[in-house]
């Protein structure tokens, strides 16, 4: 019966090769415009606290709850006094209740693009909407049963502010004979030094485990496929990175912790697509990293925690005193200065912070370089343009020699018509037959498949770097651009902003872009140019895949679309620049037919 | 009954086979012609693997692809019929 079917096709001329590719892939399309959708990373609502927060925790009425864990949610009334923390980079301020940092702004950063944008919330005090906070402490080591510090303990200080030139220092007397002692200096950057000291000036030994965390007490999300957020460590060289979404699993293991390590210095923290806060240990100090989930009450968020503990108990005994030093990072993942606190505080590799992926080997040097050209340049577009032209130049032997080639193939394509027109009924055998001509003639129709495997990771590398480039974040371009990072805003179904309503709204398909139109334009003169001949099936599916792209490329950050409208324009001159000079040698079929 | 090894070699070509067709269906049209060679080089890695199982079959293949670059002759490759093994 289906031979029969594909009999009568055939009598009739078309070809069920055909159609079925035709159709597979027109389905293809529809899959992938819907498909894509699904997988595109929207443009994630402020995962930040709105900065508008007041830096003052409102007052809980709950106060009768007892657990420690619970104390933190019933602020006692009385204010604490803050102390101002201002350095070049970082504002904000230390609260002595708890002796938190639990407030601090990026002042080199804001929230938009806006002029009076806030700047980015990285620390927000807890009550407030997104609490994150650093939390510097000590645990009863087993056996020992000194008054600890507690989240609403209210310290003693005689500072006022932290800034590059004053360090400061908290302390709080037990009343049983221990004093703690927090002792805070910050850079001109990002970085807190912290040393926590116990002075025994009782009779007996106190046996203390000192820690640090960084915590957050809000439903936090995060991260897609391209890109991470969420809890990440270098324990022992090793990058170890989860997500919020696996850590609540651990709100039933045993000690709420999801995951542990033991090691020698090393850093854990909480990283956002920009933004890090994180503890890192001493170089030499033996300590054990965790993430843990601590789950909240009935309709409250629970709380991340991610930190460290010393690995032993450190025992004073009466008269002496024991500190323990590390630091904090709180501020943007600039790859440079990641690298240089790496250098500088031995904390191993503070850059794996950012989420190079699996091709990282080649992702870092292109991050490196892109920075290099932003930095001379002074426009990230005009960076990424020029990176794309060293590309191709250093491609370009491979592409010559491919280009050659096809310049060759020109000649031939009367041929290859003829030869398809008698095999029409076969495209297998006629395929067969081009290939021999080719063989024949010494050409090649194609670059290979190897060169193709090898750009594909190039391509991926910088896809990846245009989501973790910190520079591209709300780096203008030309015109109506003003963030790469997002995608163009124009949109040609409302005659780019004339008609008041925004399609994408109906159907988030519906966005075709300028830049978007642009490269669907190059694109498709790009195919004009280098189309060689080809099974007509395949080639009536190519002229659609300009059109395809413009709606699939439309929603990528506008970044994307700016590299590919020039790198295909660059191929374009490329490939007429070789043709140009290519000379050809009379093909043997051309001197048959002149004899 | 079958050996276990027979079973994983079967596993294992199932997953080669279905990722080559995925390539063909969904990458493969975006790309355009670029094999030098007649059959593709998917198609060889298909044929490859029902003749040679997925072993010899995927390193026939991975060889292919390697061969398959702008300084080679292409023309028309089959993989070897399986007694040449």
């Amino acid at each position: 019966m289906k031979r029969k079917l594909i009999l009568v096709r055939r009598k009739t001329g078309t070809r069920p090769m055909d159609i079925k590719r035709i159709i597979a892939a027109t389905i293809l399309s529809g899959l992938i415009l819907i498909g894509f959708d699904y997988f595109m990373p929207k443009p994630a609502p402020a995962t930040h606290a709105p900065a508008q927060i007041a830096a003052t925790p409102p007052v809980s009425s709950q106060s009768s709850l007892a657990s420690t864990d619970a104390a933190q949610n019933a602020a006692p009334a009385v204010a604490a006094r803050r102390l101002t923390v201002r350095s070049p980079d970082v504002q904000g301020s230390i609260t002595l209740k708890g002796a938190l940092l639990d407030d601090l702004v990026l002042t080199k950063y804001r929230e938009t693009l806006a002029k009076d944008s806030p700047l980015v919330r990285l620390l927000s005090a807890p009550g407030s909407a997104a609490p994150s906070y650093v939390v510097i402490g000590w645990e009863n080591a087993p056996g020992s049963n000194a008054a600890l510090p507690e989240l609403n303990t209210v310290w003693q200080s005689n500072d006022d502010a932290l800034d590059p030139t004053h360090p400061v220092t908290m302390h709080w007397d037990n009343g049983q004979g221990q004093v703690f002692i927090i002792r805070l200096s910050i850079d001109s950057h990002y970085v807190i030094a912290v040393q926590q000291t116990v002075e025994n000036h009782g009779t007996t030994p106190v046996s203390l485990i000192p820690y640090q965390r960084v915590q957050r007490d809000y439903e936090a999300q995060g991260g897609s496929w391209t890109e991470h957020e969420g809890p990440v460590s270098v324990m022992d060289g090793r990058l170890n990175d989860e997500s919020y979404k696996n850590l609540r699993d651990a709100a039933t293991h045993p000690d709420h912790t999801y995951w542990a390590k033991n090691g020698t210095g090393g850093w854990v923290g909480l990283s956002d697509k920009y933004w890090l806060t994180a503890v890192l240990a001493e170089s030499t100090a033996p300590v054990s990293a965790s993430f843990g989930f601590v789950p909240g009450l009935p309709g409250t968020a629970g709380s991340y925690r991610v930190g460290f503990t010393a690995q032993s108990a450190q025992t004073i005994m009466p008269n002496g005193s024991i500190s323990m030093n590390s630091h904090i990072f709180a501020g943007a993942k600039v790859v440079d200065l990641l690298q240089s606190y790496s250098r500088d505080l031995h904390v191993p590799d503070l850059d794996k912070a950012i989420d190079f992926g699996w091709f990282s080997f080649l992702t870092r040097p292109i991050l490196t370089l892109l920075h290099w050209l932003y930095v001379h340049l002074g426009n990230f577009g005009l960076a990424l343009m020029a990176l794309t032209l060293i590309v191709k130049i250093i491609l370009f032997p491979l592409a010559a020699k491919a280009s050659a080639s096809s310049g060759r193939m020109r000649l031939l394509a009367p041929k290859i018509q003829e030869i398809r027109e008698r095999h029409k009924d076969d495209p297998m055998a006629a395929n067969q037959k081009v290939m021999a001509l080719y063989k024949e003639e010494g050409v090649s129709p194609a670059s290979g498949c190897l060169p193709m495997l090898i750009q594909a990771p190039i391509f991926f590398c910088l896809y990846k770097m245009l989501y973790i480039s910190i520079d591209e974040r709300h780096a203008p371009f030309f015109g109506w651009i003003h963030d790469l990072s997002i995608p163009d805003p124009t949109n040609i179904f409302n005659l780019f902003g004339l008609l008041p309503f925004d399609p994408t709204a109906y159907i988030s398909m519906l966005h075709v872009s300028v830049w978007g139109t642009a490269l669907g334009i190059t694109f498709w003169l790009l195919q004009r140019q280098t189309t060689v001949t080809m099974d007509p099936a395949q080639a009536r599916i190519m002229q659609f895949m300009p059109l395809v792209y413009v709606f699939f490329m439309s929603s990528f950050p506008a970044s994307l679309l700016v590299y590919y409208t020039w790198n295909n324009l660059l191929t374009f001159a490329q490939q007429a620049f070789i043709q140009s000079r290519t000379t050809l040698p009379v093909p043997v079929t051309t001197a048959k037919k002149g004899r | 009954m079958h050996s276990v090894g027979y079973w994983l070699s079967r596993c294992v070509s199932g997953v080669f086979v279905l990722l080559i067709k995925a390539y063909k269906l969904c990458v493969s049209p975006f790309l355009g012609q670029n094999c030098r060679f007649e059959p593709g080089c998917s198609t060889y890695g298909l044929l490859a693997i029902r003749q040679h199982g997925p072993w010899r079959g995927g390193y026939l293949t991975v060889r292919r692809i390697c061969r398959c670059h702008p300084w080679s002759k292409g023309g028309i490759d089959y993989p070897p019929p399986p007694d040449s093994a």
